[in-house]
């Protein structure tokens, strides 16, 4: 894929993030959160979130109006999986470090430099 | 009834925490670029966005391993909570820095090549993702920004609502790839310059210092999860053992923490996760027969779970049993707001 191309379905993506965007704020969100309701202030620092999550948004915004949402998933954040990410994390960046410091160039940095002299031409 | 939703939640102490913050960053930014241009390898010269590129990249990174540290370092010692409490603002400004870094790094080194944008530029400058020396490192500074970017954005409270604790924390757990990434960026690339051994060496000891807290953090952890399974009764420890007006946190088979109150002699259980954003209610002590979440000061009474009228938030309550003198918890919870018998605690004075 080229970079064009990734940058117009990057385009795209937040062209439609846009566009949810604009019914979420002013329809959607007073229907399915009573807190947000009579508050409009922090309205626009929501606008950046929408254009990136917004397949998230349409997702979650359905789960609330079908009423299919779990109660207890708003009582438990996933604590379990948060130490096997953390310690992968700290492989990567250990396994990270090592392979630069291998790769790392080294060179004689006290010898004086050399300014080259372009060849004669050819006669 | 509820909390309206406003733009950002001000208090004294996030007015002091931003302020140290923009205060350190400004600092960090003056001696990068004007105090100590012989230690950062700047005799020789250079224009000003290169400058600008290295000293908000260093911020950035610097921020960041700051970042990633206090959750670790509060979990090893509690007298570290409050940095942890305050810590979405930070992560924005990190944000806001890295952006800027991406800003000055895209008006330099890819603006100067003819018939292609600054961002065609920096995808297609150099594609070989299949070798380590050489490989474009500048993939992994966009992945690590928009995850930045990602975080930055849903931190407010309606996203935690909204998006519900495990899909939003699911999110957030973005921040260890994003770290990684950063590591990786930083090692293959400017790393790989040996005219600059001061920052090689701040940022070696930087994520090795992160590495190290997250797995003696989670080794912790580990040891004090318990063995039991999900359907037995989960063991809080002696009742001799929380105070009055206090609580003990229990992890759960499966992560979830519940909070054992002592008030006025009974022992009441609820979610340790606050309906609001999850903040610790064990943590909080009990005023007026209310539990005070610390991080927003969101209130529920621990024998039903229920926050005072007006207000509607509830948590899960879970019932205890007591055998000899130590304190069990049902790891089943009940639904919101549901009443709970209080259970008499044995005075803590007469206990061994």
């Amino acid at each position: 894929m080229s970079a064009g191309a990734i940058i117009m379905a990057a385009q795209i993506y937040t062209l439609i993030g846009a566009g949810v965007a604009a019914l979420f704020l002013t329809i959607g969100m007073d229907r399915i959160d009573e807190d947000a309701r009579g508050a409009y202030a922090f309205r626009p620092l929501l606008i950046p979130a929408v254009l990136l999550i917004w397949p998230l948004v349409i997702w979650r915004w359905l789960r609330e109006e079908t009423g299919t949402a779990r109660w207890q998933a708003r009582h438990s954040p996933p604590r379990a999986a948060h130490g096997v990410a953390a310690v992968l994390m700290a492989l990567v960046v250990i396994v990270t470090l090592a392979t630069a410091l291998t790769i790392r160039q080294t060179w004689p940095a006290d010898i004086a430099p050399v300014q080259l002299t372009a060849p004669e031409p050819a006669q | 009834m509820s909390v309206k939703y406003t733009p950002v939640q001000w208090n004294p102490s996030k007015y002091w925490y931003d302020a140290v913050m923009l205060v350190g960053i400004v600092g960090f930014l003056w001696v990068f670029i004007y105090a100590a241009p012989g230690a950062l390898n700047h005799e020789f010269p250079i224009n000003a966005p290169i400058r600008n590129a290295r000293a908000f990249g260093a911020c950035a990174f610097v921020m960041l391993t700051v970042i990633l540290c206090i959750g670790p370092l509060a979990r090893l010692d509690r007298r570290f909570l409050p940095l942890l409490y305050n810590r979405r603002h930070f992560g924005v400004m990190t944000a806001a820095v890295a952006l800027s870094h991406a800003y000055f790094v895209l008006g330099w080194y890819f603006s100067f090549r003819q018939g292609t944008t600054q961002w065609e530029a920096v995808l297609s400058s150099n594609t070989s993702y299949g070798q380590v020396l050489g490989f474009p490192f500048e993939a992994l500074g966009i992945f690590a920004l928009i995850c930045l970017l990602l975080l930055a954005v849903t931190s407010h409270d309606f996203w935690l609502k909204f998006l519900t604790p495990p899909v939003w924390k699911a999110l957030h757990f973005l921040i260890y790839p994003a770290y990684a990434a950063v590591v990786g960026h930083v090692a293959l690339g400017a790393f790989q310059s040996r005219g600059n051994d001061t920052l090689a060496v701040i940022f070696t000891a930087g994520a090795l210092l992160v590495a190290a807290l997250h797995v003696l953090a989670a080794l912790r952890e580990r040891h004090a999860a318990p063995a039991t399974t999900a359907a037995a009764w989960v063991e809080v420890g002696p009742a001799a053992d929380i105070g009055e007006g206090r609580a003990k946190i229990a992890i759960l088979p499966g992560g979830d923490r519940v909070a054992v109150f002592r008030h006025e002699g009974m022992l009441s259980a609820i979610s340790n996760a606050c309906a609001h954003q999850n903040g610790p209610l064990g943590e909080g002590r009990i005023l007026d027969c209310l539990v005070t979440c610390p991080w927003h000061g969101f209130q529920y009474d621990v024998r039903t779970g229920r926050s005072p009228a007006p207000f509607t938030e509830t948590v899960p309550t879970y019932r205890v049993k007591l055998d000899g003198g130590t304190v069990f918890v049902d790891p089943t919870p009940n639904a919101p707001g549901t009443p709970v018998d209080p259970l008499p605690a044995p005075n803590p004075e007469v206990l061994p």
